[in-house]
């Protein structure tokens, strides 16, 4: 009796904290507060999942978003010292087209949670959360697992990681074809050299 | 075999809420709103004590073992052998004016510090100091350990940016970027661990050790990720010879320059009660926490070794860690900063990785040298 009428007051609390950062992460001029008040909304959500019993999907939230997407957010704001949203004053073709789309959104949003039976609701007891039948379901082969959109997961984040390194990887700065001495000449030349001056290895320097 | 600590709950009547282990199932089990409320005014005010307390000791100790280290005395003065040096200190903390630069963020200037005293307090919280002393035993610890520092590294990054000072702003990026990159190392190595005991649970993992502690048990891979963790996690602590982020003799003192009074006090505070979360966390999952020392059969050497209470066990190993962690700073230079990023992501990582991998064989395979 007294600890349902605690969780009730806990998650109209939380859920009031939660509605209040997120629209204060939408609307602060100040990226980094904003920001701040992002990784605010989503650690007091991760509090959400604990009170329904999902305490790893809490742990993975604070785990992945904090540690990894905010922070990756604050580190990019603060390297591009765009501390400050620029564009002040959208056009107003932009404003109405963005109106339209976020109203479709919530009607559809709305449409969605008015239209699905959630299992909690219906089933008894706390969801199982035992991080060892997660790991087993995660690499279950059968038709309850969830192996495939597991390997796809990894194969996104392998793709990522291989695309970042790509673009981040320095690149090395064309070879200086005129600056070997001797014989070693003609062979330093680059292709783009070539093709620019006619340089034929052998034939020497102009 | 189990520890005769872990058999008095058991002899305990059901229903009693000295049954449990932790002062959060305690205080769950209770009907009473009242006794709820007061376990955790008892939580509040133990983490409260024990932060101040962390802090005090550990700034002397610190000072003394570098001035041994250096062949100096170290403070003397204050008290008998110096030891209310910390109290003098943090009057004088106190008393300081605390100034916030007037081109900083106002907000954010004053947030940060609070941010980073956050982790340390969370983590004090559900470290086992004993079978019976625990605030907070979460199935998930070891993920929520390291999910939790994510809100350290936004104190030092917010600190450094709301300053508006390009010391403050280098000394930041600097630490953001190197406990980034040592988390992954740090998290290779705890995951050895969670192969081995087969639980997240920090409690777990020291029932998990009443067998032989895990890093010898584990082979060369319980050492290799013993070793691995003591660096990545000196290095999470921003700590000699890992302190580029706040290095005095290049940016006076990286991300919290522009702080002063209590909340510079506040960051110091963080650091030191962090490195002794972190040597707790080492003790916990490597030393067997408060595990007395066991040697196969020898029951006069076992029993002698069961009289010495779980918490002084657990004392002494997190001392012991606490020292080594202090002997690392005092004895080597500091790192530079491409040396700092080769060492993590050429040599840790890749040793990570294939420890990780030999565990998993390890423990596919059974190949523990004591019985299970």
């Amino acid at each position: 009796m007294i600890s349902s009428a605690v969780y009730t007051v806990m998650f109209y609390g939380l859920s009031a904290a939660v509605i209040l950062l997120a629209v204060l992460a939408v609307n602060l001029r100040q990226l980094l507060r904003a920001a701040l008040a992002l990784m605010g909304m989503l650690s007091l959500s991760a509090g959400l999942y604990v009170l329904l019993h999902a305490e790893f999907l809490a742990g993975v939230q604070v785990l992945v978003y904090i540690g990894g997407i905010v922070v990756l957010i604050v580190f990019a704001i603060m390297l591009t010292r765009s501390s400050e949203l620029l564009e002040d004053h959208p056009r107003p073709l932009a404003q109405v087209l963005g109106a339209l789309l976020s109203m479709f959104f919530l009607f559809v949003a709305a449409l969605a949670l008015r239209d699905t039976r959630f299992p909690v609701q219906v089933q008894t007891g706390p969801p199982v959360d035992d991080v060892r039948q997660i790991g087993l379901l995660l690499l279950d082969r059968g038709a309850t697992g969830y192996l495939v959109p597991f390997e796809l997961l990894s194969l996104l984040l392998l793709v990522a990681i291989i695309g970042g390194t790509v673009i981040a990887r320095k690149v090395a700065p064309p070879k200086q074809p005129f600056t070997t001495g001797g014989d070693a000449r003609g062979e330093t030349i680059t292709e783009s050299a070539r093709t620019q001056r006619d340089i034929v290895p052998g034939e020497g320097a102009p | 075999m189990t520890h005769p600590m872990l058999a008095i709950p058991a002899a305990l009547p059901a229903g009693s809420p000295w049954g449990a282990q932790t002062l959060a199932e305690r205080a769950s089990a209770s009907q009473n709103l009242w006794v709820t409320a007061g376990y955790f005014l008892l939580a509040i005010v133990g983490v409260t004590v024990l932060l101040t307390l962390l802090g005090m000791v550990l700034i002397y100790v610190e000072r003394k073992v570098a001035a041994h280290f250096q062949c100096r005395i170290g403070p003397k003065r204050v008290g008998p052998f110096g030891i209310f040096q910390t109290i003098a200190d943090t009057l004088k903390l106190l008393f300081k004016e605390d100034f916030v630069p007037p081109q900083a963020d106002q907000v954010l200037h004053i947030l940060a510090p609070f941010l980073a005293l956050l982790v340390p307090v969370v983590l004090l919280a559900l470290i086992p100091y004993s079978p019976m002393t625990q605030i907070a035993d979460l199935n998930i610890g070891i993920l929520f350990v390291t999910a939790i520092g994510g809100f350290g590294v936004m104190g030092i990054l917010i600190a450094g940016w709301s300053s508006n000072n390009k010391w403050s702003m280098i000394g930041a990026m600097r630490a953001g970027a190197q406990i980034i990159s040592y988390e992954i190392s740090a998290t290779l190595a705890l995951l050895v661990i969670v192969l081995f005991s087969g639980t997240m649970s920090l409690s777990g993992i020291v029932h998990s050790q009443s067998e032989g502690w895990w890093v010898w048990r584990g082979h060369a891979a319980g050492f290799t990720a013993f070793i691995i963790y003591l660096i990545a996690s000196t290095a999470e602590l921003n700590r000699t010879p890992f302190d580029i982020p706040e290095g005095e003799s290049e940016l006076t003192a990286g991300f919290h320059t522009e702080y002063s009074g209590l909340r510079f006090a506040f960051f110091f505070l963080a650091e030191f009660i962090n490195m002794f979360t972190v040597s707790a966390l080492t003790a916990t999952l490597f030393l067997g926490g408060w595990m007395p020392f066991h040697v196969g059969d020898w029951a006069v050497l076992n029993g002698a070794m069961d009289a010495i209470p779980p918490g002084v066990w657990f004392l002494g190993k997190t001392s012991a860690v606490i020292f080594l962690i202090m002997w690392i700073r005092w004895t080597f230079p500091r790192l530079r900063v491409d040396q700092l990023m080769h060492l993590e992501w050429k040599v840790l990582l890749p040793i990570g990785i294939a420890n990780l991998l030999i565990a998993a064989v390890l423990v596919l395979t059974n190949f523990y040298p004591f019985p299970h």
